[in-house]
């Protein structure tokens, strides 16, 4: 497989394929990037 | 160097490793394991289904161990018992967010294979449930404001736990829509497939480790912000003339 086939999206298989390697990425990195905006939201402990 | 610093560049260092073994891992599921003969380039799914649906039914017994902690010392050593509790909440949202991952997943390789999204067999159902479970968990934690929701949740989820065993069972024991296991199985995997199912399993470990950690962290700054908050509170009574 090839970039090129990899985003052909001819048929349902390979529109679903992409579906999911692509979705995984944002669905994970959103909760990251969620995280990390709670954090800087989050006071710091004092030591 | 001090503690934190210390951690912080071990994050940093264990989120590089992650990211770059998942770029190997992504290279070897997409560009080099060879197609499969039946599924075509759609078996591809696979090497992201698995390890999302495997690590699901693993981070729930992270959330029962924290949960049994929890109950075991929220009479004895309240300080431990929040921070099994912070380790529970983290372990419940990070599972929903793997479950959830391998149902989606799931569904979108079941369509173009079977021609059906979904299947109401003992796998699919039962994996439908554990989601639901940790989803009400959260929800119980998150709209239930009263000083026993840690305990009821704790509770919540030593039966919730209960539901792993079942989901990992379920093509054992009942003939499902569900393929058959691909390690020891019926359905056994070829060797070729491995090194694409071994590297992004390993990946996706390693990136569910990070975020848990990363979520307990930020579990932890939260109730420790909260415990300043109502001591500078306590403080300020204290010193209101009369």
């Amino acid at each position: 497989m090839t970039w090129h086939t990899f985003f052909d999206f001819s048929t349902m298989s390979h529109r679903h394929l992409v579906f999911v390697y692509v979705g995984v990425w944002i669905v994970q990195g959103s909760y990251l990037a969620w995280m990390l905006r709670q954090w800087t939201r989050t006071k710091a402990p004092h030591a | 160097m001090s503690r934190p610093s210390t951690l912080r560049n071990l994050a940093w260092l264990w989120f590089a490793a992650t990211i770059a073994i998942l770029m190997f891992a992504f290279r070897q599921a997409i560009f080099l394991v060879p197609t499969e003969a039946t599924m075509g380039n759609l078996q591809r799914i696979f090497y992201y289904h698995l390890p999302h649906a495997v690590l699901g039914l693993v981070f729930p017994y992270v959330n029962f161990v924290a949960s049994l902690a929890f109950l075991y010392w929220r009479r004895r050593d309240p300080l431990k018992a929040l921070s099994a509790d912070a380790l529970a909440v983290a372990s419940a949202e990070v599972t929903v967010l793997f479950v959830g991952i391998g149902l989606a997943s799931g569904m979108l390789w079941g369509k173009p294979a079977w021609g059906i999204w979904w299947a109401w067999d003992a796998r699919l159902t039962t994996y439908l449930l554990l989601w639901l479970l940790y989803v009400s968990y959260l929800l119980l934690r998150r709209f239930i404001p009263s000083s026993q929701t840690s305990t009821l949740s704790a509770v919540l989820s030593v039966f919730a736990a209960i539901d792993v065993p079942i989901v990992f069972m379920s093509i054992r024991w009942w003939r499902t829509q569900h393929p058959a296991p691909v390690f020891g199985g019926n359905g056994s995997l070829d060797p070729s497939f491995y090194p694409a199912v071994l590297w992004n399993l390993g990946g996706w470990l390693m990136w569910g480790i990070f975020i848990l950690l990363f979520r307990f962290a930020l579990e932890r700054r939260r109730q420790l912000a909260e415990q300043e908050a109502a001591l500078q509170a306590i403080e300020a009574s204290l010193e209101t003339p009369q």
